[in-house]
């Protein structure tokens, strides 16, 4: 899987100075499968609108996004619900998880739907990152860094050809930082899955193909 | 999916469900009652053949003055009967027969005062009379006149004549056992025939005879001009047609009103049903919209999950489907428990009725099943398609 954008720019920005942009002032940029990219920026230059785009919950761009060879202003709702399940994995920044569910609810609500991993593994990607002591308290009261890191593992719990992460890393320290972007390498390259970072300034990770300044 | 069905639910406002369920169960258990109790009233009166057969209207013109000078006639021409006969209440139409030669009837018995009176006939097909009786036959070869007169005339005797001139009342049994003479006068002479009251018409305030005899008779000795029938008689099918009364004012004809009163029953139970089914109507029309608003107001208050569950990449018809079976759930145990209480209702007012001697029946009529099943797709369906199309709008 390949994505193609041609000269796009959401909407917001363009009454915004993008100079010096690899993003925005690209006339072509692909992203492709197989390998990693950082998308380095300071807050508000569009980092969460570009992986929005890619994932198909902001339409307002300029511009035009290829998905292979199709155009993804042409995927229906249909299309992008099935990309969501099999194709396309997201950590938002926001990380979107249900408070009242448990840690463990909040990762097997998502694995419900595909059945891609079992119960032990994943358990397993919990004590990995040092959260399974707290699969079964709310996620509502857990730490923020907590949170990042239940959504870190819903997002391996399906099968995709891209994983968009929005500062997944934020609120975790060094360490744990280490683990969870090892972990994540680790699953990508299980899948040979591209991985799109963004990031304020982990300007010290490994295995990064690609560096993009918004 | 149990995680889903978790987090949706969560938002419902059990006080908002359970007053549009109960709200959806009264409507439907007073719509079920009203007809499960109308179709058994219906077979009730129709075994009481007066109040649900076609009725049967006798229809003369009014009588003015004119008449009474000699002036006008007051019978029906063949237009008039045409017309009438073309209405839409009128199945049937047929007028009476006269007599075309003069009558008269006296007694010949040492039991009974002598007895004189001239007389009329008035005759009409059978089916119209309502009396049935097997001497309600003419044989030329015996000479035998069954006479059919109105309940009436026996009552004003037994009520009014007799009890004021000391004059004994007379039973009707007694009454068929007189013999009495008629004589028919002809042109050229008469013969006289013996006569036996063979029936009182609670119907038909005429003195009939049989139609083929009259028929004879006019044959044989009639001799007047032939004059216009006087009265007729419409058989109606829906004496509760308004236009019927409206037909009769505007051509100033005349009826018995008492007649079509007693459809009156009938026209009173009709109206209670139909205001029974307009107020269980509306009661459900404002229980399926409680029911809406409560499911929107439940999908509105999770438009937040929904939106994260859309992102998550679940379809938005997945996103429905608690909702969705909720619905069902309450809908099924609506149908059930109307059904439920409508068979107690049906069986204690069979208890009740049994007791007034009216056959009612206890379990539940067939329609009713279909009827409910029927208002409860029609219900889920436009709930689900509302569920449908508002969480398809959270989802992108």
């Amino acid at each position: 899987m390949i994505f193609r954008f041609e000269k796009m720019i959401p909407l917001p920005l363009l009454e915004q100075d993008t100079e010096g942009s690899e993003v925005w002032e690209a006339p072509s940029l692909l992203i492709e499968q197989g390998k990693s990219y950082v998308v380095e920026a300071a807050s508000g230059r569009g980092k969460t609108s570009l992986l929005s785009v890619m994932y198909g919950i902001r339409h307002d761009y300029q511009g035009e996004v290829y998905l292979d060879d199709d155009n993804i202003s042409s995927f229906g709702w249909k299309k992008w619900s099935a990309l969501r399940k099999n194709k396309l994995s997201v950590i938002f920044q926001g990380l979107e998880l249900f408070d009242d569910l448990t840690s463990l609810e909040n990762i097997l609500l998502k694995n419900n739907i595909t059945a891609y991993r079992s119960r032990d593994r994943i358990v397993e990607l919990a004590r990995a990152l040092g959260m399974e002591p707290f699969l079964n308290r709310k996620a509502g009261i857990l730490s923020f860094g907590q949170q990042q890191r239940v959504a870190i593992i819903r997002a391996l719990v399906q099968p995709f050809d891209f994983l968009l992460a929005d500062e997944c890393f934020s609120h975790m320290d060094k360490e744990n930082t280490f683990k969870a972007y090892e972990l994540i390498q680790k699953e990508c390259s299980e899948r040979n899955a591209g991985l799109v970072l963004t990031s304020l300034n982990e300007t010290d990770l490994p295995g990064i193909n690609t560096r993009l300044m918004l | 999916m149990r995680l889903i069905y978790q987090i949706l639910w969560k938002d419902h406002s059990r006080t908002h469900l359970l007053g549009a369920f109960l709200g959806t169960l009264a409507g439907f258990v007073l719509l079920l009652a009203g007809i499960q109790f109308y179709i058994d009233i219906k077979s009730v009166l129709a075994e009481n053949r007066d109040l649900l057969d076609p009725e049967y209207i006798v229809i003369n013109k009014k009588v003015n003055i004119g008449q009474t000078l000699g002036l006008g006639r007051s019978g029906f021409t063949e237009d008039e009967i045409k017309e009438l006969s073309e209405q839409a209440f009128a199945d049937q139409v047929e007028p009476f027969l006269s007599n075309e030669f003069p009558v008269s009837g006296y007694t010949e018995n040492e039991r009974f005062p002598d007895f004189y009176t001239e007389l009329f006939f008035e005759a009409i097909p059978d089916e119209f009379i309502d009396v049935k009786s097997d001497e309600w036959v003419w044989d030329p070869e015996l000479g035998n006149i069954p006479v059919i007169i109105p309940q009436d005339y026996l009552n004003l005797y037994n009520f009014g004549f007799a009890p004021s001139q000391g004059l004994p009342q007379i039973p009707k049994g007694v009454l068929s056992m007189i013999n009495f003479k008629l004589r028919l006068r002809g042109k050229y002479g008469f013969d006289d025939y013996n006569g036996q009251i063979v029936g009182f018409s609670n119907r038909i305030h005429s003195i009939l005879v049989p139609l083929d005899f009259l028929t004879w008779a006019n044959e044989k000795y009639g001799y007047f001009d032939k004059s216009n029938p006087s009265q007729l008689i419409v058989v109606s099918k829906d004496p509760t047609d308004p236009s019927i009364i409206r037909f009769l004012e505007e051509k100033g004809y005349d009826t018995i009103r008492e007649k079509l009163k007693s459809s009156r029953m009938n026209i009173i139970l009709k109206l209670i049903i139909s205001f029974l089914v307009v107020v269980a109507a509306i009661i459900i029309g404002l229980a399926f919209l409680v029911f809406l608003l409560s499911l929107q107001l439940m999908i509105s208050r999770s438009s937040d999950k929904i939106k994260k569950l859309n992102k998550l990449g679940f379809h938005y018809r997945e996103i429905s489907r608690p909702y969705i079976l909720l619905l069902l759930v309450l809908m099924i145990a609506v149908t059930g428990l109307s059904l439920l209480v409508t068979s107690l209702l049906a069986n204690k007012f069979h208890g009740m009725t049994l007791e007034w001697s009216l056959n009612t029946s206890s379990s539940l009529h067939g329609i009713l099943f279909g009827i409910s099943l029927g208002l409860v797709a029609l219900i889920s369906l436009a709930n689900i398609t509302a569920i449908l199309i508002s969480t398809k709008k959270l989802c992108k």
